[in-house]
C-alpha cells in the first residue's frame, strides 16, 4: 500500500513530501527509542541528523567515496557520537539531560557554522546529487529503510533488551538494584538512536539539493519531540502516526499561511495536556 | 590609563550590560525552577513577546498616540512589556503548571512547555512576520564618556533597572510575608503546605513574577537583538547556560553567572570572534555539568529515590 | 439546421482554440526574492521596479504577455531551493530572476541549469556566480572583483590609506568582497590589521567597535554586509569614535550593498562613507529621468528609485527586449541574452560575455557621504 503512494500523488512536490516524511519516520523512530523506550529526555537529536548529512556529503564530495560507504561511515561517526552523549547522561538526570543534550546540538550546529574550511558554513554545500535519481526512486529507497528500521526495532523492544531499557524508564535507581546495569544500556539506547537519525541525515542534502547548518538547528528537536509525542511515546507505531501527522498536516494548512506552523505547538500542547499517550492511545483503548 | 588597561575595562563594561540583559532573562527561569522544579521552555518566547509588545507600545501608541518624547515612551514601553510578561505568565500558569502539577510528572510540564514555545513562536510568526524590526531605542545614541571609557545612555538604563528589580526582588523575598512564604515553598513544598500556605497561589505568583521579569527583559534585549520571532531562540540558550552554571534554583548563582557569561562574550569578540560565542559558552556549559553540576554556588539537593 | 448548428458550433470551436492559444503566447518569469529575512528590503524593491516595468508592458511585447509570479527565498540558500523547486514544478517558469543573496544564488544555480531555465542575477556579487561554467545564468550586476578592485585603488590612491580593517558577514558574498579587497590591497603595500566577520544574528557591535578601536591606527574599514547590521555598525564605529561621524579619523567604505536611504538611518555616523553605486537618480541619461518620473508617478513624489528598484526594473526591460527580438522560451531567450551588445537600461549599457557576467561598469561611480547626509559624486578613478 505504501508502494503504492507516489503514484496516488501525482506532482512532484506531494512526492517530495513524501520523502520528508519518510525521513521523519526515520527520526521519530530513533527518538522514541531513547525517549520512549528507556526514559531519556533528549533533545540532541538534530546534531546526529546533521552529522549524518555533513559527514556523508562531505565524503563522497573531497574523498569521492561511494555514497553507500559514505553514508555508513556518516552513521558510525553519528553512533559515536551518541555515545559521548550518553558519557553526559550517565549522570545526569531528567532537567540537566534535557538541557544538557541541548547544549550538544547547539554545539554541534556552532561547529557547522564555524569550521567553515571543511563544512563552508552558512555559505553552504550545493548541487549536491541524490543516490538514486527521481523522487520517486528516493522516496521507496528511504521508505525502505524505514520499515527495515521498524522491523527491527519492534523485534529488539519486544526482546529482553526492551524490557530492559523500560526498567530504566520506570525507574533506574531500582533496576539498578536488580543489577541491571544503566549506563551500557542508556548508551546502547543513545547510540543507537543517534545512529538511526544519521541514517535519515544521509539522504537529506540529496533529496534537497542544498545543505546547509540551519536546517539542523535546535527548532528541529523540538519538532521530532513533537512528533513522537503527538503519535504516542513508547509506542512502536506511535512516532510513525506522528510522523506522518505533522509533515502532511502543515502542508494541507498551507492555504492558512504562516499559522499552519502553529499547529506544531498546539498539537505538542494540546496532546500533552490532555491525551498523554498521543494519537496511539487512542487505538489502544479501543483494544 | 595604558592602552591594555582601557581596553580591559572597555569590554568588561561592554559585558557587564550584556550580563544584565542575561540576568534579566535568566532570573525568571531559575525563580520558576526554585518554586517548582520545573523548567518553562517558552519563557525565551516571553522575552520575544516582550519585545515586540515595548517595541510596538514605543513606536506606535506612545508616540504616535499619546504624542510623549522618545525617551518617555520607551520608558513606557518597558513598563507595557512587563505587564505583557505577566499576563504571559498568568496564561501559562493556568493552562500548563497549575492542572498537571498534581500529578508529579517531571517531564510532561517541560514538554508542554516546549508545545508553548513553538506555538508562540509561530504566532508571532503569523502576527508580525520573520522580516527582522529595528528597535531603537533613543537612549542608544546618548553616548557617555569617563576618561577614555564610554558607554551608551541606553546600558546605563538597563545596568539601573536591573540593578533596581534584583533589590526590589530581594527586598521582597527577604521582608515581606508573600516572600518568605514563597521562600518557604521553594524550600519544601508539603511542609509549606502543612503550615498552611497556599500553594497553588504562591506558585503562580512566582510564575506571574518570573514572566514580568522576562517581558521586562524583552524590552531592554530588543535594541540589542536581531527583533524577529526568532529573538528568543538566541537567548533562550544562553539563558540555560547561566542558570546551569549559576546553579539551578539558586539566585545568587544565576546573577554572577550572568555577568560572568556576559563578559566571556565581550572578550570572546575581542580575541576570538563574535560567531565562537555560543560555542565557548557551550563548552564552558558542559564543562560545568560534569565538573560540577550543582553549579557555582553549591546548593544541596538530594535526589528522592 | 443540423448542419448549420454544426458549423456554428465547428467555428465557435475553432475561434476558441485559436483564441486560447493566442492567450497562450505568455512568457513566463518566475521571481525568486527575499520577501522574509533581513533582506527582505532587496525583495520590496525588486517588486516595485517589476512591477513598474510590467505595467509599462502591459500591452504585451511581440504578441507576448509577460506573466510574473513571486516566491519567497529569504536570502537563504536552503529556502530559495525550496522556492525554486515549487515554481519549477508549479509554475514552470522560462526564465527565472534571482536571487540578490550569493549564497541563494548559488544555492539555485545548479537546479535552474539543470532544467535548462534561464537565470538572470541581478544582485549577487559572488565571483562563483559566473566562473562554475553555468550556460544559463547571466549576470548584469558587477562581481565582486569588478567591485572591489577600484575601491582599493580609492582607498590607497585617493584617501591614502595605509591600514584597514575588514568587516563582514560570513556569506559567499560578504566573504567574497572581503577577499577581493584584501588581496589587492595587501599587494599594494597595505596592511590589513584584522578581518572581522559576524553572522546575521549579531546586533550589538559594541565589543566589535571597542576591538576595533584596540588595533591601533586605522584608515579604513571596508564594510560588507546587509543595510540593517551596516547601520548599528556605524553608529558604534561613531560611538568608540573610530570614524569620522563620531570624531575619529577612518572611514568606512563598501561596494554595492546599500541602498539609498541608509544614510539617513544611520545618522551622523554615516559621513564621510564612501561607496560605489550602480545607480544614480540624478543621471541625465533619458532612460534613467524616464525610470524616475515614471517611479516617482508610480509610487509617489517623495520616493527615489534606489538601485535594487533599478535593477529589477532593468531585468524586465532585457527580457522584453530578448521577447521583442523573437525569443519566447528558455532556449531563444538564452540566445537572445548572449548575443546582447550594449543593450541600454538603467544601470548602465549590457552585454554579456562567455560566462554570462556584464563587463559594462561606466555608470559606476564612487559617491561619498555629506554632513548633511547627501551624497557627494567622486570621479571613478
Amino acid at each position: 500500500m505504501i508502494a503504492a503512494l507516489p503514484w496516488l500523488l501525482s506532482s512532484g512536490y506531494w512526492r517530495g513530501i513524501l520523502v520528508i516524511c519518510a525521513m521523519n519516520v526515520l527520526l521519530a523512530l530513533a527518538l522514541n527509542l531513547v525517549m520512549g523506550y528507556t526514559g531519556q529526555l533528549n533533545l540532541g537529536q538534530s546534531a546526529f541528523y546533521a552529522i549524518g548529512a555533513y559527514v556523508s556529503t562531505l565524503l563522497v564530495r573531497s574523498l569521492h567515496w561511494n555514497f553507500w560507504v559514505a553514508s555508513l561511515a556518516a552513521v558510525v561517526a553519528a553512533g559515536f557520537l551518541g555515545l559521548a552523549l550518553a558519557a553526559f547522561a550517565a549522570r545526569l538526570r531528567g532537567h540537566y539531560l534535557a538541557i544538557a543534550s541541548l547544549g550538544f546540538a547547539v554545539i554541534t550546529y556552532q561547529v557547522l557554522v564555524n569550521w567553515e574550511s571543511v563544512t563552508e558554513g552558512v555559505r553552504g554545500l550545493y548541487g549536491i546529487a541524490p543516490p538514486v535519481r527521481g523522487t520517486v526512486a528516493l522516496f521507496y529507497l528511504v521508505a525502505g529503510i524505514a520499515l527495515v528500521v521498524y522491523a527491527l526495532m519492534d523485534n529488539l523492544v519486544r526482546s529482553p533488551v526492551g524490557d530492559t531499557l523500560r526498567a530504566i524508564r520506570e525507574d533506574e535507581v531500582s533496576a539498578a538494584s536488580l543489577g541491571v546495569n544503566g549506563a551500557i544500556w542508556k548508551a546502547f539506547a543513545f547510540g543507537v538512536g543517534a545512529a538511526i537519525a544519521g541514517l535519515a541525515g544521509c539522504f537529506y542534502p540529496g533529496f534537497v539539493g542544498t545543505l546547509v547548518p540551519d536546517a539542523f538547528n535546535i527548532v528541529e528537536s523540538f519538532t521530532m519531540l513533537a512528533m513522537v509525542i503527538v503519535g504516542g511515546m513508547g509506542t512502536m507505531i506511535g512516532p510513525v502516526i506522528g510522523a506522518v501527522v505533522l509533515t502532511f498536516l502543515p502542508e494541507l494548512l498551507r492555504g492558512f499561511g504562516e499559522l499552519r506552523l502553529m499547529i506544531y505547538g498546539v498539537a505538542l500542547t494540546l496532546v500533552v495536556l490532555f491525551l498523554p499517550g498521543g494519537i496511539a492511545s487512542c487505538f489502544k483503548r479501543r483494544a | 590609563m595604558s592602552d591594555l588597561a582601557a581596553l580591559v575595562v572597555q569590554q568588561s563594561l561592554n559585558g557587564v550590560y550584556l550580563g544584565c540583559l542575561y540576568v534579566m532573562v535568566a532570573l525568571g527561569l531559575t525563580l520558576i525552577y526554585g518554586v517548582l522544579n520545573q523548567i518553562n521552555f517558552a519563557h525565551a518566547d516571553f522575552v520575544t513577546v516582550g519585545a515586540f509588545t515595548a517595541f510596538f507600545a514605543a513606536t506606535r501608541f506612545a508616540t504616535k498616540v499619546l504624542g510623549l518624547p522618545d525617551a518617555a515612551g520607551y520608558l513606557l514601553s518597558i513598563i507595557a512589556a512587563t505587564g505583557m510578561g505577566a499576563v504571559l505568565g498568568l496564561a501559562i500558569n493556568a493552562a500548563v503548571f497549575a492542572p498537571l502539577r498534581e500529578r508529579g510528572d517531571e517531564l510532561r510540564p517541560l514538554i508542554a512547555t516546549i508545545g508553548v514555545s513553538v506555538l508562540l513562536e509561530n504566532a508571532q510568526l503569523a502576527l508580525f512576520g520573520p522580516i527582522p524590526y529595528q528597535f531603537d531605542s533613543p537612549f542608544a545614541r546618548e553616548t557617555i564618556r569617563i576618561g577614555r571609557v564610554f558607554f551608551s545612555a541606553q546600558s546605563l538604563l538597563v545596568v539601573l533597572i536591573s540593578a533596581a528589580s534584583i533589590g526590589a526582588l530581594y527586598a521582597f523575598l527577604r521582608f515581606t510575608f508573600l516572600g518568605k512564604a514563597l521562600r518557604a515553598v521553594a524550600q519544601d513544598r508539603e511542609t509549606a503546605g502543612l503550615m498552611g500556605i497556599n500553594q497553588g497561589l504562591l506558585i503562580g505568583l512566582t510564575i506571574v513574577i518570573a514572566s514580568a521579569l522576562a517581558g521586562m527583559a524583552g524590552a531592554l534585549l530588543g535594541p540589542v537583538l536581531v527583533l524577529s520571532p526568532f529573538a528568543g531562540a538566541s537567548v533562550i540558550v544562553k539563558a540555560f547556560a547561566i542558570v546551569i552554571i549559576g546553579g539551578f534554583g539558586n539566585m545568587q548563582g544565576t546573577i554572577i553567572a550572568g555577568i560572568l557569561v556576559g563578559i566571556i562574550e565581550a572578550f570572546t569578540v575581542q580575541y576570538l570572534g563574535s560567531g565562537l560565542i555560543d560555542l565557548v559558552v557551550f563548552v564552558l556549559l558542559l564543562a560545568m555539568l560534569v565538573v560540577r553540576p550543582t553549579g557555582l554556588i553549591a546548593e544541596r539537593k538530594e535526589e528522592n529515590v | 439546421m443540423k448542419f448549420a448548428s454544426k458549423l456554428a458550433l465547428g467555428c465557435a470551436i475553432a475561434v476558441a482554440s485559436f483564441v486560447s492559444v493566442a492567450q497562450d503566447r505568455v512568457v513566463r518569469i518566475g521571481v525568486a526574492m527575499p520577501i522574509s529575512g533581513p533582506g527582505s528590503y532587496f525583495g520590496v524593491m525588486d517588486k516595485e521596479g517589476i512591477e513598474l516595468a510590467l505595467e509599462q508592458l502591459k500591452s504585451g511585447v511581440n504578441g507576448y504577455k509577460l506573466q510574473v509570479q513571486y516566491e519567497d527565498s529569504a536570502c537563504s540558500p536552503l529556502q530559495a531551493t525550496n522556492a525554486v523547486k515549487r515554481m519549477l514544478d508549479q509554475f514552470k517558469p522560462h526564465i527565472v530572476i534571482g536571487e540578490e543573496c550569493s549564497d541563494a544564488s548559488l544555492a539555485i544555480a545548479p537546479i535552474l541549469n539543470d532544467a535548462k531555465v534561464v537565470q538572470l542575477n541581478v544582485g549577487s556579487v559572488t565571483m562563483k556566480l559566473t566562473e562554475s561554467g553555468y550556460k544559463y545564468t547571466f549576470r548584469i550586476f558587477p562581481n565582486a572583483e569588478q567591485q572591489s578592485a577600484p575601491l582599493v585603488k580609492v582607498a590607497r590612491g585617493v584617501l591614502k590609506a595605509q591600514t584597514a580593517v575588514i568587516l563582514h558577514e560570513k556569506t559567499n558574498a560578504g566573504n567574497d568582497n572581503a577577499e577581493g579587497f584584501k588581496k589587492p590591497f595587501e599587494a599594494q603595500g597595505g596592511k590589513v590589521l584584522a578581518d572581522i566577520d559576524f553572522g546575521r544574528d549579531v546586533n550589538d557591535f559594541t565589543a566589535i567597535a571597542t576591538r576595533i578601536a584596540s588595533l591601533g591606527k586605522v584608515d579604513v574599514l571596508p564594510t560588507f554586509a546587509l543595510e540593517g547590521q551596516q547601520v548599528r555598525l556605524a553608529q558604534a564605529l561613531a560611538q568608540a569614535k573610530i570614524v569620522k561621524g563620531g570624531g575619529g579619523n577612518a572611514v568606512q567604505i563598501g561596494s554595492i550593498w546599500l541602498p539609498y536611504g541608509f544614510d539617513q538611518k544611520a545618522g551622523e555616523a554615516a559621513q564621510g562613507y564612501v561607496r560605489i553605486v550602480q545607480f544614480d537618480p540624478s543621471e541625465k541619461r533619458k532612460v534613467v529621468q524616464d525610470f524616475v518620473k515614471a517611479f516617482k508617478a508610480k509610487y509617489g513624489q517623495d520616493k527615489v528609485p534606489t538601485h535594487i528598484n533599478a535593477h529589477a526594473y532593468d531585468a524586465i526591460l532585457l527580457i522584453a527586449e530578448a521577447v521583442r527580438r523573437g525569443a519566447h522560451d528558455s532556449e531563444s531567450i538564452r540566445d537572445a541574452f548572449s548575443k546582447f551588445k550594449d543593450v541600454e537600461v538603467t544601470t548602465g549599457r549590457i552585454t554579456f560575455d562567455a560566462k554570462g557576467q556584464t563587463s559594462d561598469l561606466s555608470v559606476v561611480h564612487f559617491v561619498q557621504t555629506q554632513p548633511d547626509l547627501s551624497w557627494k559624486a567622486l570621479s571613478w578613478q
